[in-house]
């Protein structure tokens, strides 16, 4: 466990915890709660009476944090031990080749839905000169889509922990 | 713990009482029903987690798919805690509630899944052996 390190810092021995494993998988179900609320907020937002403007929140600013949010399922629902067979006896039939397919497809349709955030930022509220109470929600829907994507970082740190917290107590 | 008696029966019921009467006063003063929501998420909460350490057995290295479940009942507890602020701030946002209906019904929230999550914690000692 040693000698095949890679990076020069150790990390802090705190990390290995369960209760910090834990308090990650909690905290990302949070991230996720408020990235939801947000994008919520702002379709609520713009159908009350607050809303002076013409421009309102349609199926077009749901499709990027739906891209997201299946991105994050795809990228966590991955066996990350499958990720790191690099020996044949291990990986058996290119199951680590798939499971990089698998997880690049789920990267792919998170970033994806990170630029149709900004996308749709830009297209309806920048380019359409849209003043500042209703250019919040375009603000909301980059905001919403940046915390799903730290929200599956979080659940996929500390589900990495998991692996080192099992081989700690085994050995 | 402690050796829970009555006394923290007594007091764990009078904060659940404060609990609601925070939630429903925010309700009922402005005539505006939406908060009552607040109170199903927070009941509602720590169902996943029980429902899923059900399921697994955490101290189960040989089966690495059970603490898969076991995670995902705490990410959807995290998602339904953070549902019970969140909600009350989107309905004032948009004025379909006063900003102090929102402050009563989050602290009142607030209050009632304390008393469920510590009187779990309190009468939890009766399973373990």
């Amino acid at each position: 466990m040693e000698e095949d390190r890679l990076w020069k810092f150790r990390r802090p021995e705190w990390l290995n915890s369960a209760w910090t494993r834990n308090a990650g998988v909690y905290a990302s179900g949070a991230l996720f709660s408020i990235a939801f609320y947000v994008m919520l907020d702002s379709a609520v937002w713009s159908k009350s009476s607050r809303n002076g403007s013409d421009t309102h929140v349609t199926f077009v600013d749901w499709l990027p944090l739906i891209f997201s949010s299946l991105g994050m399922l795809i990228i966590n629902s991955v066996e990350k031990t499958r990720l790191s067979g690099d020996s044949f006896s291990y990986s058996g039939n290119g199951v680590a080749w798939k499971a990089r397919v698998v997880l690049f497809l789920g990267f792919a349709a998170l970033a994806g839905g990170m630029a149709g955030g900004v996308t749709v930022f830009v297209l309806k509220f920048v380019v359409r000169d849209v003043a500042m109470p209703a250019l919040g929600m375009g603000i909301e829907n980059i905001i919403a889509n940046a915390l799903v994507g730290l929200s599956s970082v979080v659940l996929w740190v500390s589900q990495n922990m998991e692996d080192e917290y099992s081989y700690n107590l085994s050995l | 713990m402690p050796n829970a008696g009555l006394k923290t029966i007594i007091a764990l019921s009078f904060v659940l009482a404060i609990g609601f009467l925070l939630v429903i006063l925010s309700c009922a003063l402005w005539k505006v029903y939406y908060p009552l929501i607040v109170v199903a998420t927070y009941v509602i909460a720590p169902l996943p987690n029980w429902i899923c350490s059900r399921c697994a057995n955490p101290d189960d290295f040989v089966e690495s798919s059970g603490g898969a479940i076991i995670d995902l009942g705490r990410f959807c507890t995290g998602f339904l805690v953070v549902m019970g602020i969140a909600l009350p701030v989107v309905l004032a946002h948009s004025d379909l509630i006063r900003v102090e209906a929102m402050i009563m019904s989050i602290a009142g929230g607030l209050l009632i899944y304390g008393t469920i999550i510590s009187f779990g914690m309190f009468f939890q000692e009766d399973q373990e052996f």
